[in-house]
């Protein structure tokens, strides 16, 4: 009877502490409305086709890291020894980032650009974003290191906002990666309004010249000259810049088909995979919902509007030095922001509307792609000040 | 031609391995910290006081140094050969090792076959050589228990200290501040930073706009060249081109309408009837890259009924 009796109070015990391991045992409103947002985010990506190569794996990122449960089992994302610690190393210390853009310059034809190389300069002034952001993080009272990395979101460049976060502020690498990701998403959402509010009817119909030939000298060149030009005025963005023109030169080469293929294929998946859902994770609800958090998505919104305003109204400036037939249409100046192919397609979308035999595509990858080439140039300015 | 081409290649080479092997090597170490009257201070692992000399990797790679030499006299460069093959002598990027020089090198690795004292006041680091100066310092005679240290680590700046920091950073007592903390005493808003950071990347996307569009008149000047040659062509052959008929003239229309109006870019393959011929090599042959397993017939029965 007694031996029943404390087999009785063991099965109590350690049914109780079972219990204490669930997730319900743990549960917090936190992690409720954090799953809540990995939800929409996977609804956003199936369902509206927001960039889903990237809101799957971080919405379902969220839910994984949302998951309650009890500490030093080495089973969070920030707990040393755990699987996805391992993963999240990557994360942390800037490791996927440059792997990624190797697989964008696999994959990336830099001809509208080469064809047309004044567009480069859209893609530069469209990094006012970034250091708008910057400025309002500053006044928010952020630090430097962090308002730089908070800045980086403007440049609408996932990988590239990862990576300065990593170095410049790791605690709020959650945070600016997701803002950043959400608002590269939400591209099509946000830009449309202020291109239509910066632009007349008239200017919206213009027509450019197609894009001359480009020779494969021309395309293997760019990667060259681009490597040796920017890595030398800027150093610290040479991982991702190194990465990304050497990704180019494998695609543009012809000779090392099988490398390029690997890069803009099987590697950049793999990556995605691995950053989309570590990040993700990363958003544990007892780290993740700050008020600083709620802060970077509101600076995150401000400067992806400033990109584009910065982008458009380059366009109308130079315009005004344009001869007749030469002129840009302003409806691919806030292509300048990286989000490659996202806002090259606004500016197709937005030209249509207004002339249906108009196309702007091509003409918007060149910014687009000479956006990513600036967004990692303003990186490495903001790391060789900041950190 | 070829044997240049090869000595050229073989010169940068070495030239490249030369460079790498020193510039994350022995010479980024230095001799960062130096006690020479023990009393009250540092312990080695037996309990005991003695003088002691900090060395610190400056290098962001781990540093062996195993093999150096350690001496207090400059006649004597090989006086202590730091023994290779201990784990304990490898330095990680920007730390610290303390040897003790007490004349008891029986006692470990890090213990040294001489003394420091008011007379023996040089310390020097020579390499594997036993001939390359890697650092050296005379440390000024000073009350006991105070180092004579380089403030900030690594700089040239000596000084004496009471503050002894042994396998620590000397920066313990001065606050650094970072270069975003700096630059934002200047700049509170971030104005200057935009100001310099737009001017920076606007400078290298012109740059690259400039030798693309050079690079673009120079490829597009041939073309030109060609286009004119073509149109003297057509001149001459006026009178032949009347004479075709319309089925043509339609097919030649709707060629030039789609070029016109389509555009291409340069493809990279050609098609040709010509015999394609490859260099062999292991890392493209198809026969070392063939992985996948010929499908079994059975499969392709069942894939057939379907």
């Amino acid at each position: 009877m007694e031996q029943s009796g404390g087999f009785f109070s063991f099965l109590v015990e350690n049914l109780n502490q079972f219990l204490s391991f669930t997730g319900f045992a743990n549960f917090t409103i936190g992690h409720g409305v954090m799953i809540l947002v990995g939800l929409f985010f996977i609804y956003l990506a199936i369902s509206k086709e927001f960039e889903p190569m990237l809101l799957v794996p971080i919405g379902f990122g969220i839910i994984v890291g949302n998951i309650p449960f009890s500490p030093g089992y080495q089973i969070g994302v920030y707990e040393s020894g755990s699987v996805l610690n391992y993963l999240y190393f990557g994360v942390l210390n800037g490791i996927y980032p440059p792997l990624i853009f190797l697989g964008i310059g696999a994959m990336t034809d830099f001809s509208a650009l080469i064809s047309n190389p004044k567009l480069m300069l859209i893609g530069a002034a469209a990094q006012l974003g970034i250091f708008g952001a910057y400025i309002l993080a500053l006044v928010l009272g952020f630090s430097p290191q962090e308002a730089g990395a908070i800045g980086i979101i403007g440049g609408a460049d996932g990988p590239t906002a990862i990576f300065l976060s990593s170095k410049l502020a790791p605690e709020l690498l959650g945070a600016i990666a997701i803002s950043a990701y959400s608002y590269m998403a939400l591209v099509p959402v946000i830009q449309p309004p202020i291109m239509r509010l910066l632009t007349t009817r008239k200017e919206r119909v213009i027509r450019m010249k197609p894009p001359r030939q480009v020779t494969k000298l021309e395309k293997i060149l760019f990667p060259i000259v681009g490597i040796l030009l920017t890595a030398f005025i800027v150093p610290s963005g040479l991982p991702l810049l190194g990465m990304l023109f050497f990704g180019n030169l494998l695609k543009e080469s012809t000779v090392t088909k099988r490398l390029a293929e690997t890069a803009r294929g099987p590697l950049i998946d793999i990556v995605t995979i691995l950053i989309g859902l570590t990040v993700g994770a990363s958003t544990q609800a007892t780290t993740f919902l700050t008020a600083k958090s709620l802060e970077i998505f509101i600076i995150g919104a401000i400067s992806f509007i400033v990109a584009t305003f910065g982008g458009v109204m380059f366009v109308k400036i130079i315009n005004l030095f344009l001869k007749e037939g030469q002129k840009i249409n302003p409806l691919i100046g806030n292509a300048g922001v990286s989000a490659v192919p996202d806002s090259a397609r606004v500016s197709q979308v937005i030209g249509l509307e207004y002339d249906k035999t108009n196309h702007l595509l091509m003409h918007a990858m060149g910014p687009n792609v000479a956006g990513v080439i600036g967004s990692a140039v303003a990186a490495g300015i903001l790391l060789s000040f900041l950190a | 031609m070829k044997k240049f081409i090869h000595g050229i290649l073989a010169a940068l080479l070495w030239m490249g391995a030369a460079v790498s092997s020193t510039a994350q090597s022995v010479y980024d170490l230095r001799i960062n910290e130096v006690m020479l009257f023990n009393t009250e201070n540092y312990i080695d692992s037996y309990g005991q006081r003695s003088s002691w000399i900090e060395i610190m990797n400056l290098g962001y790679n781990t540093v062996n140094i195993g093999g150096c030499y350690l001496t207090d006299d400059p006649t004597q460069p090989k006086k202590y050969l730091i023994p290779k093959g201990d784990p304990v002598t490898r330095i990680p990027q920007q730390q610290f090792l303390v040897f003790f020089a007490n004349g008891k090198s029986h006692h470990g690795v890090l213990h040294l076959n001489f003394t420091l004292d008011s007379t023996h006041r040089f310390v020097a680091l020579y390499s594997s050589d036993g001939r390359s100066l890697i650092d050296s310092v005379t440390v000024p005679l000073s009350l006991p228990n105070t180092s004579y240290c380089r403030i900030p680590d690594g700089t040239s700046t000596w000084q004496i200290t009471s503050f002894t920091t042994p396998n620590a950073t000397n920066n313990l007592f001065t606050h650094e501040e970072t270069s975003g903390e700096k630059f934002v005493q200047f700049d509170p808003f971030g104005i200057m930073m935009t100001c310099i950071a737009m001017l920076v990347v606007f400078t290298a996307l012109f740059i690259l706009y400039r030798i693309f569009r050079f690079l673009g008149m120079m490829m597009q000047k041939p073309l030109r060249v060609g286009k004119r040659e073509s149109r003297d062509v057509g001149k001459t052959q006026e009178v032949q081109v009347a004479e075709l008929s319309g089925e043509i003239l339609a097919a030649v229309s709707a060629a030039l309408y789609l070029y016109e109006t389509e555009q291409h870019d340069q493809e990279s393959e050609i098609i040709t009837i010509q015999r394609v011929s490859r260099h062999y090599s292991p890392w493209s042959s198809k026969l070392y890259s063939l992985t996948q397993q010929p499908n079994r017939v059975v499969t392709h029965r069942v894939h057939n009924k379907q």
